[in-house]
């Protein structure tokens, strides 16, 4: 097989702040005349910035230093900037990753595409006029199963869903079958039982066509099914390169065990079973409804059910996992049991108390404490972490000699050096930022934390630390968790208890050994089918479920 | 593992990429001249300039309306004063304007957007609205009817200014208030028992500081533009205290063969405008914040 | 979906009746406070203390003060602003008559502002820190910075010099027989009745005053559209298209201007209301003789039911530019009209 794409060498820099930094270093890289490649990585590897490069879409700030970029023989770093354009969509695409922000807000999907479509046939100087184009658009609109092609074309960007939106920027990569595709992370920002479908989509657009595939990803589960060869990139550089069985049974590299290492397994000896706990009740939810209602002017618009009729109990000392997609309702339940908003019905009783009637008691609010997913803006870029600190035991009453003993010693458990205190969240890492959280939680002494996805915006290698940090640490203080993710394999070994949401209701609860065994509902059994995992033996494990269960709770339908 | 260990972020301190930003704009560091000359010129006033005595109401008709020359470099106007003497007491007015209507208007302002952005429900609605409403009101044609309904004088010019001015600020701190209030860290600090004054001025008021500066180095020289036409349309400062805007109203009778009765003190209204225009923009980047 | 548009217009009249609301009963509040009594005004200093207390009779002040305001806004809504007390005629008459030459100046500003200051936005955001950029930019921060009336009278000095032609005050050669009606813009009437010697007299008129009072808004519209643009084209959205090899112009001029416009035309309708104030200035420098001079006047004399008619129609001036802007907006951006309530 000769090589589609062949970049060698590649060095591109940055211009920040009058600094030059290399963001990428040496990068090589082959993708084979139909094959499908991976190139995976954290986030700031450079896998990004190599798919930009060979795109051609770098920022005004990068230079490429040296190297080359071959594609089908040519160099396109010394091609002419007409020919190179000429290239775009035609000779290679690319799935693009957000599917919100990569269409422009106020033109029509139909807009975009026929833009594209237009101007690429221009510049293969062929002619086509406005009916030809619009029934090839219909054409790849279908193919990427988008049933109503006529009313997608309509619409604008917000009118569509998630999933809609993605297929239809696959739809703009194979306007022209290109001989290249390349996915930047498709599907991510969306949920697992889409994302699964937009996999299964482009694998079978990339056989059915005989594309080639450069896949951007960060996700190995992702990768096991997308590709036969895989790049593993690091800091700018390729650090390990070899055929997916080889870096996924024998890495060489130290970096690469630690990414596999840090995926917890969904089935087989390697899934962990945390004992399940023989203790009181600490918090108990009774047919608890939350229905938002929507002013409009002065009318009362219709209401929206956040939640219905969810009846749950957390003992003591568990870890609760309360599973489910987006919009399933489980941050609403989360924050009910934190007093933050009210039930519309039902009664939430914690520690024996009913929320509804705890009012202002600052010292009872304190029980529960949470950590947020974004570290990002979990903390106040203002305030040093031993500023943050200081809020709550300050607000517990502690004296202002005992504080400083106190801060070093929560920074401790959080596994941070006391010389912290002094340090701005810019200063620090997003684990750093989440153990700071994690500090500022227990600082106020809570009886019950609750964790809304604390690892999903971190890195796959810093998500086994946070986890193992939070672990160590219910087992110090006996704390009790409610752990709310749609991190199916990460709930499997870490909860003791999960429940699985959908639309606002708990369609499934229990052990996750029995969830995960035996699961009842056909939506758990769609979700679980739909995670990405490391084997084909964890693949054979997982419940069967049929099509017309998968295609029933896809979030897919216009909007 | 210890966390440290963890990818320990090589992220340029906050201070030098502002001062970066700052310093790569030449346009900004020459407003911060322009405005640094234009205070110590109002401050220095009765040392630097050529003739202190032309302050007041001195009449010399044997050297009214002289075109500039050395002796008097911006000419001299209808009863003989020298008119770069008056510019630079006229500075001095346009200060205190300033530092009156934004010592008042960005305090009131500020403490209000915070109030109607943290606090949801009727706070933020009446605040909100009322900000609103005040917002439609054409500020000149008000500070005119008030300015005409009080005595025209400089203190009334200020009230009639300040009576408007804080909408603006207000409409400005409540935006970047209520998306902090948003933020995580502020209800965790709300989780922790932290009281709403603790929240108000040490979590939310540190964020908003950027922003409030910048718009007050813009909005001086918006205020000094404003008392300009104001006293320009007969409504401001009282004679014989030097006024910019109403040098440049006398002086206008004279066009267009006395010219130098209107560009000179015309162009040291610009000059202070622009000067903390260009400030304002410069560390508008710096900060890199909307404003 | 229609409703939506509906209920959300709907929304921004309820607002738009607030403001006229509370405008009012600041200036009602305002008017009542005035040292001095306007019956007296209004007769002057040789009237008789039985003529003064039979004006305050006729003018309504005897009456308490909530019943006075409250004939004062039934009368308002209907057009009756009451008498002027200067020269006694029906403040809403004489509004009425001079409005037209306000507008005329008003529609051109904005005509200019529009015209100048989008594509200049464009080309400094497109030539980012180049001469362009940097001329760009200088000339709106002028815009921003120089006072109208500064502006005004530079543009009038610079006619006397170099172009003594030029007519610099007035709107019109008077001289001309000036067709009469329909709209009393001069502009439109004139080619309505086919006069091009009329049109001509009276865009040599509008150009100086309209440049004068455009530039402000210039400047700040340059400035934002400009920002706007550079915000912009660091989107996914512009990066997706470039990646498809849809060319840069395209993506300038129909993606990133209809996408770019939405911050400026919002801010247009906030700096409204400082145009209406600087007409002020502008129509008394070039002498236009429209309804800001008037308003000038009116207030300049102590005129009190001119002066609160002044600022009540102001007022309704920026609410309906900002419903005009609202609907544009509506228009440009789809995500008003759709967006679900309160989401």
């Amino acid at each position: 097989m000769s090589a589609l794409l062949q970049i060698k060498d590649l060095d591109v820099s940055f211009m920040t702040y009058g600094y030059r930094s290399h963001i990428l270093k040496n990068v090589s890289l082959e993708v084979p005349v139909g094959g499908r490649v991976a190139l995976i990585g954290e986030t700031g590897s450079g896998k990004s910035v190599t798919s930009k490069a060979v795109l051609g879409t770098l920022p005004d700030n990068a230079t490429v230093e040296g190297g080359s970029i071959r594609f089908a023989g040519d160099d396109l770093l010394h091609l002419p900037q007409s020919k190179r354009d000429a290239l775009k969509g035609t000779a290679f695409s690319i799935i693009m990753q957000d599917p919100l922000s990569s269409f422009n807000p106020v033109f029509r999907i139909g807009r975009h595409l026929d833009d594209v479509i237009y101007f690429a046939d221009r510049r293969l100087g062929e002619k086509s006029d406005a009916a030809d184009r619009r029934q090839r658009i219909h054409t790849v609109l279908r193919q990427v199963q988008l049933a109503d092609p006529e009313r997608v074309c309509r619409a604008y960007p917000s009118q569509l869903s998630g999933g809609m939106r993605q297929r239809v920027l696959i739809a703009l990569a194979l306007l022209h079958q290109p001989k290249l595709l390349i996915a930047d992370e498709p599907g991510t920002a969306l949920d697992v039982t889409t994302q699964d479908e937009i996999m299964k989509l482009i694998n079978r657009l990339v056989s059915d066509n005989g594309l080639t595939l450069l896949m951007i990803t960060h996700n190995l589960g992702v990768v096991r099914k997308m590709a036969d060869d895989i790049y593993v990139m690091r800091k700018g550089e390729i650090v390990e390169h070899g055929t997916l069985a080889t870096i996924f049974q024998t890495p060489q590299q130290a970096y690469t065990k630690q990414l596999i290492a840090a995926i917890p397994p969904l089935y087989g000896p390697k899934v962990v079973d945390q004992k399940p706990v023989e203790a009181e009740t600490v918090v108990e939810l009774s047919a608890v409804t939350k229905v938002f209602e929507e002013k409009f002017l002065f009318t009362r618009g219709a209401g929206h059910t956040a939640v219905r009729d969810v009846s749950l109990k957390i003992r003591r000392g568990e870890i609760f996992g309360l599973a489910g997609e987006s919009g399933s309702g489980k941050t609403t339940v989360a924050r009910m049991i934190m007093g933050l908003i009210r039930p519309s019905s039902g009664r939430i009783v914690v520690d024996g108390r009913d929320v509804s009637q705890a009012g202002r008691d600052s010292a009872f609010r304190r029980k529960i404490q949470i950590v947020y997913q974004n570290p990002g803006t979990s903390l106040n870029p203002k305030r040093t972490v031993g500023q943050t600190l200081t809020v709550p035991l300050q607000f517990s009453g502690a004296r202002r000699g005992a504080l400083n003993e106190r801060i070093e010693k929560l920074l401790a458990q959080v596994e941070l050096p006391a010389h912290f205190t002094s340090k701005y969240p810019h200063e620090l890492s997003g684990g750093q930022k989440q153990r700071v959280a994690i500090a500022r939680a227990l600082a106020a002494d809570p009886e019950i934390l609750v964790l809304d996805e604390p690892t999903s915006a971190l890195d796959v290698s810093v998500q086994k630390n946070v986890i193992d940090l939070l672990h160590r640490l219910r087992d110090e203080l006996g704390l009790t968790f409610l752990f709310i993710s749609h991190d199916l394999s990460l709930m499997r070994n870490f909860c003791s208890q999960i429940a699985i949401m959908l639309k606002g209701e708990i369609v499934e609860a229990g052990e996750p050994r029995t969830v995960f065994g035996d699961p009842q509902h056909p939506y758990t059994r769609a979700l679980i089918a739909a995670v990405p995992v490391m084997s084909d033996a964890e693949d054979n494990l997982k419940p069967k479920t049929s099509r017309e269960d998968q295609q029933r709770y896809l979030a897919d339908a216009v909007t | 593992m210890s966390a440290v260990a963890e990818s320990e972020p090589k992220a340029l301190s906050a201070g030098y990429m502002a001062w970066y930003r700052f310093s790569r704009n030449p346009a900004a560091l020459i407003g911060a001249l322009m405005v640094i000359s234009v205070i110590l010129l109002a401050i220095f006033a009765p040392l630097i300039a050529p003739y202190p005595d032309d302050v007041g109401a001195k009449v010399d008709f044997r050297s009214r309306h002289m075109a500039p020359d050395w002796a008097h470099w911006m000419g001299t106007d209808k009863v003989g004063r020298d008119i770069l003497t008056r510019v630079i007491f006229g500075f001095r007015v346009s200060l205190l304007l300033v530092i009156g209507v934004l010592g008042v208007a960005v305090p009131v302002g500020a403490v209000l957007g915070m109030l109607a952005g943290f606090f949801s429900g009727a706070v933020e609605k009446i605040i909100s609205g009322f900000t609103n409403v005040m917002l439609a009101i054409p500020p000149l044609v008000m500070a005119l009817a008030i300015g005409n309904v009080l005595e025209p004088n400089l203190v009334n010019a200020m009230l009639a200014i300040t009576f408007l001015w804080w909408t603006w600020h207000a409409r400005l701190v409540y935006r970047v208030s209520k998306s902090i209030a948003a933020e995580d860290y502020i209800e965790a600090a709300r989780l922790a028992g932290a009281s709403h004054w603790h929240i108000l001025t040490r979590e939310i008021l540190p964020n908003c500081v950027s922003v409030i500066s910048v718009k007050t180095t813009l909005d001086a020289a918006f205020v000094i533009l404003f008392g300009a036409t104001l006293s320009f349309l007969g409504l401001g400062v009282k004679p014989p205290t030097p006024d910019l805007g109403t040098m440049v109203a006398d002086g206008r009778q004279f066009l267009p063969e006395m010219w130098w009765g209107v560009l000179g003190p015309g162009f040291a209204i610009f000059y202070a405008t622009l000067g903390f225009n260009l400030l304002g923009d410069g560390l508008r980047d710096m900060f890199d914040v909307e404003v | 979906m229609l409703s939506n548009r509906i209920l959300l217009l709907a929304r921004r009249l309820v607002g738009f009746a607030g403001v006229m609301l509370v405008l009012s009963i600041i200036i009602f509040a305002l008017a009542r406070i005035v040292p001095g009594d306007p019956a007296r005004i209004a007769l002057g200093p040789s009237a008789t203390q039985e003529q003064v207390d039979a004006m305050r009779q006729e003018m309504g002040l005897d009456k308490p003060l909530v019943q006075q305001y409250m004939d004062y806004v039934t009368h308002g809504v209907r057009g009756d602003f009451g008498k002027s007390l200067i020269s006694g005629r029906q403040v809403s008459h004489e509004i009425a008559s001079l409005l037209p030459a306000t507008l005329e100046l008003v529609i051109a500003t904005v005509f200019l502002i529009v015209v100048i200051s989008i594509p200049l936005g464009v080309m400094t955001a497109r030539h980012r820190n180049s001469w362009i950029d940097n001329v760009g930019r200088f000339f709106s921060i002028v815009g921003v910075t120089m006072p109208s009336f500064l502006f005004a009278i530079l543009l009038q000095l610079v006619a006397a010099s170099f172009m003594p032609d030029w007519p610099v005050i007035g709107r019109i050669n008077y001289s001309l027989d000036i067709p009469a009606g329909p709209t009393g813009l001069l502009v439109v009437d004139s080619i309505l009745h086919g006069r091009w010697d009329v049109l001509g007299s009276a865009l040599k008129h509008l150009a100086f005053p309209a440049l004068a009072l455009a530039m402000a808004g210039i400047g700040q519209i340059t400035r934002i559209t400009r920002s706007a643009m550079i915000e912009h084209q660091r989107r996914d959205h512009v990066l997706t298209l470039k990646s498809f090899g849809v060319p840069e112009r395209v993506i300038i001029f129909r993606y990133l201007l209809k996408l770019s416009s939405i911050a400026p035309l919002t801010i247009m309708g906030l700096e409204f209301a400082s145009l209406i104030g600087n007409a002020f200035v502008v129509e008394m420098v070039f002498s236009w003789g429209g309804f800001a001079s008037y308003g000038l006047e009116a207030i300049l004399q102590k005129d009190l039911n001119a002066v609160m008619a002044v600022v009540l129609v102001s007022g309704l001036f920026f609410v309906i530019a900002n419903l005009v802007i609202d609907i544009a907006l509506m228009v440009i951006d789809p995500r008003l009209r759709f967006k679900e309530a309160g989401v």
